[in-house]
C-alpha cells in the first residue's frame, strides 16, 4: 500500500517535471488538432492560431510551445484559478476588457523595456492597439487584433427582398422603423427570418443592444454609477424585440444554432463577430451549404452615431515569470514576437490587424470581404474599463435574455440590471 | 507466520491501533477537518482570490458581513402571507404531519422532520423587502429556490419511477435481471457524458426529440432556452441518470416483505395493483423514506447538469446553489462570499444527514 | 410462468428500450461522418442506425487529440484513489472495529461528523490550501481530498465488526501480534468488502467533475470527465458532433464494462455507499 502511494507520487513528480525552455501557452478559440505549420493555409480561428503556434514551436530555436486547454466556456475561471494557484501559463491570450482585472493587482509582467530586444516594435501598432495594452503608462501585453460585431449577410435572401443596391452592396436599415420594414420584406419575399444571432447563450445579443445604446450617445455605466435604466436602453431593446414580436427573428437560438440557421439559408442576416468571416466565406464556396452569396457588412447605424461592439485579443506574460524565471521569460517573449510577426496571418480570420504596416499592405487589402467592412474600425466601441467586466456582462446577458426569452418587462429587467450593476461597481 | 518475529513485533493494542489509525487520521485532519474550519474562517473575510494570491495581506476580517450580504437585505420584514401559496402549503404541511403522527401513519422522526420542513416553508417565504428595501443579493434566495424546485421535481420523479420499476422487476427470472441491468446502466455514466447526450437530445436543430416532433409534423421545443422547459429538461436528464440506486434500494426493500403477506392478500382478492397498494406500499414505508432523504442530499448538490446544459439560464431559472458558489469563487474571485454560501449549503446538508442517520438508527432497532 | 408474466416483461421492455435510446443514439452518432451530421442527425432510423457508417471518429480520436491522455489520467487518478482509500480505510476500519484504545468513542463520532461535510463545502479552502502548497495540476491533488472522506472507514468498520471474535482470539492465543492478525487474518476475509469499496471509489473517481474542474487547469492533468466538459463548452463545435460523441463513448466504456462484469459488486457498492453516506 505504501508502495502504491509512493508510486503515485513519483509518477506525479515525473509528469510535472518540465524542460527549461518549454513555454506553456494558454488560449481559447477552440481546438484544432492537425493545424500543421502552414500559417497561410489554415481556416478558422482555432486552426489559424494553432498553425502560428505550431510554426513558432518548429521555427524558434530552443523554444518549444505547449498549448494548454483551448475551450472558451471556463477560460477566465480557469486562468484566474491558475494564477491564484501559482501555475499560470507562461504566455496567455486575453481580452483588452480584462486588463483592469489582471493588471490592477499586478498579475501581468511589464513588457515595456523588453519589447525592442525581442524584436517587437510598438511604434508599428495602431494608436488604439497601443492604448489597449497599456495600463498606467506601461505596456503589459502584445495586441493581436481588433474584433467587432459585423452583420453577416446572405445576399440571395436580400436580393429576393429587393434589398441590394446597384453596386451590389446590401441595403441596410438606418432606423428602427426601417429595420422592421426590411425584416417584413424579407419574410414576405422568402418566408425566412431577417435576422439571427446568439440571443440565448453567449452575450452576442447583449453586444447588439449595447451598440444601439452607444449609437444614442448613452452607456450602461459611467465611472462608479450604473446608467442602465434609461430611455436610450429602452429604445435599443425595443428595436430588437420588435423583430421577435413580429416573428421576424427567433431569440431562442444559441451560438451554434443561430450560425447553423444562417448557413442553412434560414436567416438573411447573422450578427456575429469578425472571427467568422473566413469560415463563412469558405462555407459559401461549399456547394452543400445553402449559403452561397456571402457579404460582411459594417454594423448599420440605426440611431445618431455609428457604433458597434469591439474588443481586442492580446497576449500577456505573468509577472511572476519575469521576476523568477528570466530564461523562460525570454523564450515567452520570442513566442510573442513570432505571433506579432504573423499579424497578417491572424487577420485572415476576418479580424482587423493591429500593425500599421500590415493594415497598409496589399496582402491585407486583398483578404476576402475585407473591403466590405472598412468602416468598422472607426465605429468600434466598448463599455468603460472595469475590473468587474465579466460579472457585468453576465448581468446584462441574464436580464436581456429574460426580456426576450421569458417575457420579463424591459422596465423590470432594466431596473434589476441597474441595481445589480451598481452593486458590482460598489464592491 | 514465524513465532519469534511475532514476539519481537508484539505491540500493545494501543500501539497497534495508533499505527493503523494514524494514516487515515492524518489525511482526515489535513484534507477534511482543517479545510472545513478554514472555510468558515475564509467566510468571515473579504477575500479576493487573485488579490490574495499576489498579496497575502489583501484580505480583511469582516465578521458576519458576507452572510449578511448574501442572505439579508435592507428593510427586510416578515409577513404571514407575503407569499401565500407557499405559506399555505407550509401550514397545511404542519397540520398534515400532526394528523399523520396522531393517526399512527408516520413515525415520530418522520413526523417531526415533515413538520419542521413545513414550518420552514411557512416561515422563510414570509421574509420580503419592505417599503424601499431590497435584498442585498437579489439572486441568492431565488437560486436556493431553484435548487429546492429541482430537488422537488427530481426526487419524486426518481422515487416513483424507481418504485414502480422495482415492483415490476422484482423476481429471479433472467428477463427481469436483464431489464434491471438496462435501467441501471445509465447510473454509472459520468455527469459530463449524461449532459453531452442530453444536450444534443434536446437541441432544437440536431436533437432526437426535435427529429421526432418534426416527423410528427410539430415544431420542435427549444428545451434548454425556454423558460418553462429548461428546468424540466435537466430534471428529465437527472431522472434518466440517477434512477438506478433508488431502484436497487427498493428491490432490497421488496426482498424484505414476506411472501406470506401476498399469499394472504391473494385470498382476499388483492392481486396486481391492489396488492401493490395495500401490501407493498405500506411495507415499503421505511425504504421510501431512506430513498427520499438520500436523493434529497444527492440532488441538492446538483452542479454539472445546470453548468453544462443550460448555463443556469434562461433568466437564472436553472441557476443552482453549487453553481452560484463556484461562480462567485472562481468567476467573481470572491472567496469570502462563496464560502459563506458553502457554509449555508453545509448547514442544509448537515440537517438532512442527521435525519438520514437517525432514520438509519431507527431501522437498526 | 404464465401469460401475465410474459405480458409484464413485454410491457416493460418498451420503456426499457426507450431508456436505452439516448445511449444508442450517442453510439450511433459516433459512427457517422461529421459533415453529414452537420446537416442532419436523422439520416437512417431517426439517426439511431449508423448509416452512413464510418469509424473515422474513433481513428481520429486516437491519432490526435487529448482523449487518450485524459483517459490515461483518469485511470491513474481512479486507481491511485482506490488504492489509497483501501489502504487507509481497511487499517482505520479495523482499528475502530476491533481494537481497544483511549478516546475511541470520540474518534468514531468525529469521523461520523465528517460524513456530513459535502465536497462543495470544502472545495474552496482545499483550493487555497493546495495553491499555497503548489499542489494543483498533479495527480495527488486530484486524489487526496477523496481519501479523507470517512465513508470507506465506516464501510470497513461495519464489516470488521461482523467478523466473529473467535478467529482473532485463536490467533491471539498463539501469540500473534495485532498487525499480523490484521494483515494475515482479517484482510483476506475482507476481500468482498474491499471489492465493494474499491468499485465505489473507482466509479466516484472516474466520474467526479467539480474538484478536477477547480484543481486541474492544465490539460495534461484533465481527467476524461473534465475533458469531455471542456469539449462541450467550446464556442463553436470545432471537432464535429461525431467526434464529440465518440469521446463520450470512450469515456463511458471502462465504467460500463466494469459494471457489466462486476454487476453484483457495483449494485452492492452503490447500495452501501448510498445508504451510509
Amino acid at each position: 500500500m505504501k508502495h502504491a502511494i509512493l508510486g503515485a507520487t513519483a509518477l506525479a513528480l515525473l509528469a510535472t517535471g518540465a524542460t527549461a525552455q518549454e513555454v506553456t501557452l494558454g488560449r481559447f478559440f477552440g481546438d484544432c488538432e492537425n493545424a500543421g505549420t502552414d500559417t497561410k493555409a489554415s481556416v478558422g480561428e482555432a486552426c489559424i492560431i494553432q498553425s502560428i503556434i505550431n510554426a513558432a514551436d518548429a521555427q524558434l530555436d530552443g523554444v518549444s510551445v505547449n498549448t494548454l486547454p483551448t475551450d472558451w466556456g471556463n477560460y477566465y475561471d480557469q486562468i484566474k484559478a491558475a494564477y491564484a494557484g501559482g501555475t499560470p501559463p507562461d504566455v496567455h491570450v486575453m481580452h483588452r476588457h480584462r486588463v483592469p482585472e489582471f493588471a490592477g493587482i499586478g498579475a501581468l509582467a511589464d513588457l515595456t523595456d523588453d519589447l525592442a530586444a525581442a524584436g517587437i516594435d510598438p511604434s508599428d501598432w495602431e494608436a488604439a492597439a497601443l492604448e489597449a495594452v497599456t495600463y498606467n503608462d506601461r505596456i503589459i501585453g502584445v495586441p493581436m487584433d481588433f474584433h467587432a460585431n459585423l452583420w453577416h449577410i446572405n445576399m440571395d435572401l436580400m436580393d429576393a427582398a429587393g434589398l441590394v443596391d446597384e453596386s451590389g452592396a446590401p441595403i441596410l436599415p438606418s432606423s428602427p422603423e426601417e429595420l422592421l420594414e426590411h425584416a417584413a420584406a424579407v419574410k414576405a419575399a422568402t418566408g425566412q427570418n431577417y435576422l439571427a444571432a446568439d440571443f440565448a447563450q453567449f452575450p452576442l445579443g447583449v453586444r447588439l443592444v449595447l451598440a444601439l445604446v452607444w449609437q444614442q450617445g448613452a452607456n450602461v455605466f459611467d465611472g462608479d454609477t450604473a446608467t442602465l435604466d434609461t430611455a436610450e436602453a429602452r429604445n435599443a431593446i425595443s428595436a430588437v424585440t420588435q423583430l421577435f414580436d413580429a416573428e421576424l427573428a427567433n431569440p431562442q437560438l444559441n451560438y451554434a444554432d443561430s450560425q447553423q440557421a444562417f448557413l442553412n439559408g434560414e436567416a438573411a442576416i447573422l450578427v456575429n463577430g469578425t472571427w467568422v468571416v473566413d469560415f463563412y466565406a469558405s462555407e459559401a464556396a461549399n456547394t452543400e451549404t445553402a449559403l452561397s452569396n456571402y457579404y460582411a457588412a459594417d454594423f448599420p447605424t440605426l440611431f445618431g452615431d455609428g457604433a458597434t461592439w469591439a474588443d481586442s485579443h492580446m497576449w500577456a506574460i505573468p509577472a511572476p515569470l519575469k521576476a523568477n524565471d528570466p530564461e523562460t521569460y525570454n523564450a515567452a517573449l520570442q513566442v510573442l514576437a513570432f505571433i506579432n510577426d504573423h499579424n497578417i496571418d491572424w487577420a485572415r480570420t476576418g479580424h482587423m490587424a493591429v500593425r500599421s504596416s500590415v493594415l497598409e499592405s496589399a496582402e491585407y487589402a486583398a483578404l476576402p470581404h475585407r473591403n466590405e467592412y472598412t468602416g468598422t474600425a472607426d465605429i468600434a466601441r466598448d463599455t468603460p474599463p472595469s475590473a468587474r467586466y465579466g460579472a457585468i456582462q453576465d448581468v446584462l446577458n441574464r436580464e436581456f435574455q429574460a426580456i426576450w426569452l421569458t417575457g420579463k418587462s424591459p422596465d423590470d429587467a432594466l431596473a434589476d440590471a441597474q441595481l445589480d450593476v451598481q452593486d458590482l461597481l460598489d464592491r | 507466520m514465524p513465532q519469534h518475529q511475532a514476539k519481537r513485533l508484539a505491540l500493545s493494542q494501543r500501539q497497534a491501533a495508533l499505527i493503523l489509525l494514524l494514516p487515515f487520521m492524518v489525511v482526515y485532519g489535513l484534507f477534511l477537518v482543517y479545510p472545513f474550519f478554514n472555510g468558515v474562517w475564509i467566510s468571515l473575510h473579504d477575500w479576493n482570490l487573485m488579490a490574495v494570491a499576489f498579496n497575502p495581506d489583501a484580505k480583511a476580517f469582516v465578521g458576519l458581513q458576507n452572510y449578511e450580504r448574501v442572505m439579508w437585505g435592507r428593510n427586510i420584514t416578515w409577513g404571514a402571507f407575503a407569499s401565500p401559496a407557499l405559506q399555505v402549503i407550509g401550514l397545511l404541511g404542519m397540520l398534515a404531519s400532526f394528523l399523520l403522527y396522531r393517526s399512527g401513519r408516520a413515525g415520530r422522526v418522520t413526523a417531526i422532520a415533515m413538520g419542521l420542513a413545513a414550518l420552514l416553508l411557512f416561515v422563510l417565504p414570509g421574509f420580503h423587502p419592505g417599503e424601499g428595501g431590497r435584498w442585498y443579493d437579489r439572486r441568492f434566495w431565488p437560486t436556493v429556490g431553484n435548487t429546492i424546485l429541482f430537488v422537488g421535481l427530481a426526487v419524486p420523479g426518481v422515487t416513483i419511477t424507481a418504485m414502480l420499476l422495482a415492483a415490476a422487476l422484482n423476481g429471479e427470472t433472467r428477463a427481469k435481471a436483464v431489464l434491471r441491468t438496462l435501467f441501471f446502466l445509465s447510473q454509472v455514466l459520468s455527469v459530463t457524458v449524461v449532459t453531452l447526450i442530453w444536450q444534443i437530445m434536446f437541441s432544437p436543430r440536431q436533437g432526437l426529440l426535435a427529429n421526432v416532433t418534426e416527423l410528427l409534423g410539430g415544431s420542435p421545443i427549444v428545451w434548454l432556452t425556454a423558460e418553462g422547459f429548461a428546468m424540466a429538461a435537466i430534471v428529465i436528464a437527472t431522472i434518466w441518470w440517477s434512477l438506478g440506486i433508488a431502484m436497487i434500494l427498493f428491490l432490497a426493500g421488496l426482498q424484505d416483505i414476506s411472501q406470506d403477506l401476498y399469499e394472504a392478500g391473494a385470498l382476499d382478492n388483492a392481486t396486481g395493483a391492489k396488492a401493490f397498494w395495500y401490501i407493498t406500499l405500506p411495507n415499503l414505508k421505511r425504504t421510501i423514506t431512506v430513498v427520499v432523504v438520500l436523493q434529497i442530499i444527492l440532488h441538492f448538490q446538483v452542479f454539472g447538469q445546470s453548468h453544462l446544459m443550460t448555463n443556469g439560464g434562461p433568466n437564472d431559472t436553472t441557476q443552482v446553489l453549487v453553481r452560484y458558489i463556484y461562480q462567485t469563487a472562481f468567476r467573481d474571485s470572491e472567496l469570502g462570499r462563496a464560502s459563506a454560501m458553502a457554509v449555508f449549503l453545509f448547514v442544509i446538508m448537515g440537517a438532512f444527514s442527521i435525519l438520514q442517520f437517525v432514520l438509519g438508527r431507527e431501522k437498526d432497532e | 410462468m404464465n401469460r401475465s408474466y410474459y405480458w409484464l416483461v413485454f410491457a416493460i421492455s418498451i420503456p426499457a428500450f426507450l431508456w436505452l435510446v439516448p445511449t444508442i443514439w450517442m453510439v450511433s452518432l459516433s459512427f457517422q461522418p461529421n459533415d453529414v451530421l452537420a446537416r442532419t442527425t436523422s439520416t437512417t432510423g431517426l439517426g439511431l442506425i449508423p448509416i452512413p457508417f464510418t469509424p473515422d471518429n474513433y481513428i481520429a480520436l486516437f491519432q490526435f487529440g487529448q482523449v487518450p491522455m485524459w483517459f490515461f489520467n483518469s485511470l491513474i487518478v481512479s486507481a491511485g484513489m482506490t488504492l489509497a482509500v483501501l489502504a487507509v480505510s481497511t487499517t482505520a476500519g479495523y482499528a475502530l472495529a476491533r481494537l481497544d484504545f483511549p478516546m475511541k468513542g470520540p474518534i468514531v463520532v468525529l469521523c461520523l461528523i465528517g460524513l456530513m461535510v459535502p465536497e462543495q463545502a470544502v472545495f474552496i479552502p482545499l483550493y487555497t490550501m493546495f495553491a499555497d502548497w503548489g499542489w494543483h495540476n498533479s495527480y495527488h491533488a486530484l486524489i487526496m481530498p477523496r481519501v479523507a472522506v470517512p465513508i470507506g472507514v465506516f464501510l470497513m468498520m461495519q464489516f470488521f465488526k461482523a467478523v466473529p471474535r473467535d478467529i482473532e482470539e485463536a490467533a491471539r492465543i498463539d501469540g500473534v501480534g495485532w498487525l499480523q492478525i490484521f494483515w494475515y487474518v482479517m484482510l483476506p476475509l475482507a476481500r468482498p468488502a474491499m471489492m465493494t469499496l474499491a468499485i465505489l471509489t473507482f466509479l466516484y473517481a472516474w466520474n467526479d467533475y467539480l474538484w478536477p474542474l477547480v484543481s486541474a487547469q492544465q490539460r495534461e492533468f484533465f481527467t476524461i470527465t473534465l475533458g469531455l466538459a471542456s469539449i462541450q463548452s467550446n464556442f463553436a463545435q470545432a471537432e464535429g458532433l461525431g467526434r464529440v460523441m465518440a469521446s463520450g463513448v470512450i469515456a463511458s466504456l471502462p465504467v460500463v464494462v466494469l459494471f457489466l462484469i462486476f454487476q453484483r459488486y457495483v449494485v452492492r457498492a452503490m447500495t452501501a455507499g448510498g445508504t451510509k453516506g
